[in-house]
């Protein structure tokens, strides 16, 4: 039954050299492993949290650069759309400026034109009226040679005053 | 592997060719019948030098450290107590070496102290100081011997005295702290656990975050097994406060049992299956739980919730939650060491079938050494498997002794379905 009655000395030693174990690993063993081992941990959760992270922030940058791309797109269609509508406004006004131009002209060309017909007409006038008078003096010079001719003229004329 | 295999069983075979008759007459001469008992309790106890590997004779000495009746200390080296004597049979002419035990003598301050190693005594197998017998004390012996009915019978063993190549010495045990086989590897196997976890430990302090791999990586896997698996799931915050205590039973009885099944010198000591040994680690819990214990924790004991007739007139669950707090640990000490002495039993005994079955010739005796190396090799591998499981379930139940004395009453349900679990396991 020696297997069965603890042995003094094996239980003094067992007791020192497991106390010894235990003090030393305590120390300097196990926090050291478990703190690290945890921090690892925790450094591999970040980094696939981070990781995750990131690429959620990059699915968001794409999706935000696509946004500002379809934006920019947007606005260089209405630019373009603005530019030609520019465009046809400013030929549109350049033709009206043009024809009110050209039309100011022509009506300043057609009033000096009526101005000169209308001296023209006054000259011509003048003129006819002055020929007429000439030719009626000469024609009235040769005729009322008579007294008759000139009573019967006169007679004429009162005739036609009195139709009128 | 298959061209491996081939090789092992033409080796089988050719053992089972091999002529016994040389190894059956050689063992008559080693003293007749082989003692399967001694051989047994031989290799499962401890020794006081360590044996050199295929000698039976010579043995590594160790220092024998005694306490002598007058409280002088005394240190030598266990060979002097023991001597290698040739015997030489005049028949064949062939020589023996026998190791035979001797009286060490120490002379200090005038006074001479002797020591031997008991064989016919109480105390077999232990160093004991003998003193030679006064003319009242050989009466006395006399006496004894003849009230056992055998008087001056040379085999007889009468308490407090020793027989020493046929004379009896009044036997003196000493306060025995030897450095043992069993003692050495104890701390053989606390420098391997140390260098084991320093290892990992300076792995962190050199390489940082990286992970481990090979051997390291395999120490960090059962750290985490342990520590994420057991100490964690079962301690929860407090696991941080009983992590060191219970990672270190857990290294230190899985090397001691790997140990244990290594036949040659590092190894080879009985040790996890050795009562001192699981006593220590047994008390170690017990002092821990109780100690640290809460107040929820006693008063589950002294008043537990269970109806009041169970409880008040008699104190029935009271005395059976007082019984209770020691045989947790005994369950634990008890364990580890049948599991661990019985591995090593069979072992042993599957080996000596083959000295039991030489005496029946040539033919029997071949084919028992196949089927016991077989069984061998099979129960080894077996016991490499119980070493873990049994360090493992160490840890387990000593976690879960602590986690009940560090209830405090708010996981109330947890707390009582972990303690049936516990309970389950240790029965």
């Amino acid at each position: 039954m020696e297997l069965f009655t603890p042995d003094f000395g094996l239980v003094f030693w067992m007791f020192i050299a497991f106390a010894v174990l235990f003090v030393v690993l305590a120390i300097w063993g196990w926090p050291v492993i478990l703190k690290n081992m945890d921090a690892r941990a925790d450094t591999i959760d970040n980094g696939v949290e981070y990781a995750r992270q990131a690429k959620e922030q990059l699915d968001n940058a794409r999706a935000e650069a696509s946004k500002y791309m379809e934006e920019a797109r947007q606005r260089q269609a209405e630019m373009l759309r603005e530019a030609a509508q520019m465009k046809t406004q400013i030929i549109e006004e350049a033709k009206n400026e043009a024809s009110l131009e050209a039309q100011k002209v022509m009506d300043a060309a057609k009033v000096s034109i009526e101005q000169s017909r209308k001296e023209a007409e006054l000259q011509f006038r003048n003129e006819v009226s002055k020929f007429s008078i000439d030719i009626a003096e000469k024609m009235v010079r040769r005729q009322m040679k008579s007294d008759e001719a000139q009573k019967e003229l006169v007679n004429k004329l009162l005739d036609e005053i009195e139709k009128n | 592997m298959t061209k491996k295999l081939t090789s092992l069983l033409v080796l089988l075979a050719a053992l089972l060719m091999l002529p016994q008759t040389a190894l059956a007459s050689s063992h008559e001469e080693g003293g007749g019948e082989v003692n399967v008992k001694e051989a047994i309790f031989h290799h499962l106890g401890d020794g006081y030098g360590w044996e050199v590997p295929f000698s039976h004779v010579y043995r590594i000495p160790l220092p024998v450290i005694v306490r002598a009746e007058d409280g002088k200390w005394f240190c030598f080296s266990s060979g002097k107590l023991t001597e290698v004597t040739v015997y030489r049979d005049e028949a064949t002419g062939k020589e023996t070496e026998h190791l035979t035990p001797v009286i060490h003598e120490v002379e200090r301050d005038g006074k001479t102290y002797r020591f031997c190693i008991a064989h016919e005594s109480t105390h077999k197998n232990k160093v004991v100081e003998i003193f030679p017998l006064t003319p009242a004390q050989e009466a006395d012996v006399y006496a004894m011997t003849v009230a056992q009915g055998t008087p001056g019978d040379p085999v007889s063993i009468v308490d407090g005295y020793v027989k020493f190549d046929g004379v009896y010495y009044r036997e003196y045990k000493p306060w025995d702290i030897s450095i043992t086989k069993n003692v050495l590897a104890l701390f053989i196997a606390t420098i391997i656990v140390t260098l084991m976890v320093m290892s990992v430990v300076r792995w962190y302090a050199r390489k940082g975050f990286k992970a481990p791999r090979k051997g390291l990586g395999f120490m960090e896997m059962l750290i985490d097994f342990i520590y994420t698996g057991v100490i964690k799931a079962t301690l929860g915050d407090k696991a941080k406060k009983f992590a060191p205590f219970l990672l270190t039973c857990f290294f230190f009885i899985l090397v001691l049992n790997l140990l244990g099944l290594i036949v040659i010198f590092p190894g080879g000591a009985n040790l996890t299956g050795n009562i001192a040994v699981t006593l220590v680690l047994a008390l170690m819990t017990f002092v821990i739980t109780n100690v640290l214990g809460t107040k929820h924790y006693w008063k589950e004991i002294f008043w537990p919730d269970v109806p009041l007739f169970l409880k008040f007139p008699l104190p029935i669950m009271q005395l059976i939650e007082i019984f209770g707090i020691f045989t947790k640990p005994a369950a634990l000490c008890i364990r580890l060491f049948a599991n661990m002495m019985g591995g090593h039993m069979i072992v042993i005994t599957l080996v000596m079938i083959i000295f039991i079955f030489a005496a029946f010739g040539a033919a029997v005796a071949g084919s028992s050494v196949v089927v016991s190396i077989l069984f061998t090799i099979f129960m080894l591998a077996l016991d490499v498997l119980v070493s873990f499981i049994q360090a493992y379930v160490f840890t387990l139940l000593s976690t879960m002794f602590i986690a009940m004395g560090q209830e405090d009453g708010h996981h109330h349900k947890d707390g009582e379905a972990m303690k049936v679990a516990g309970d389950d396991i240790a029965v």
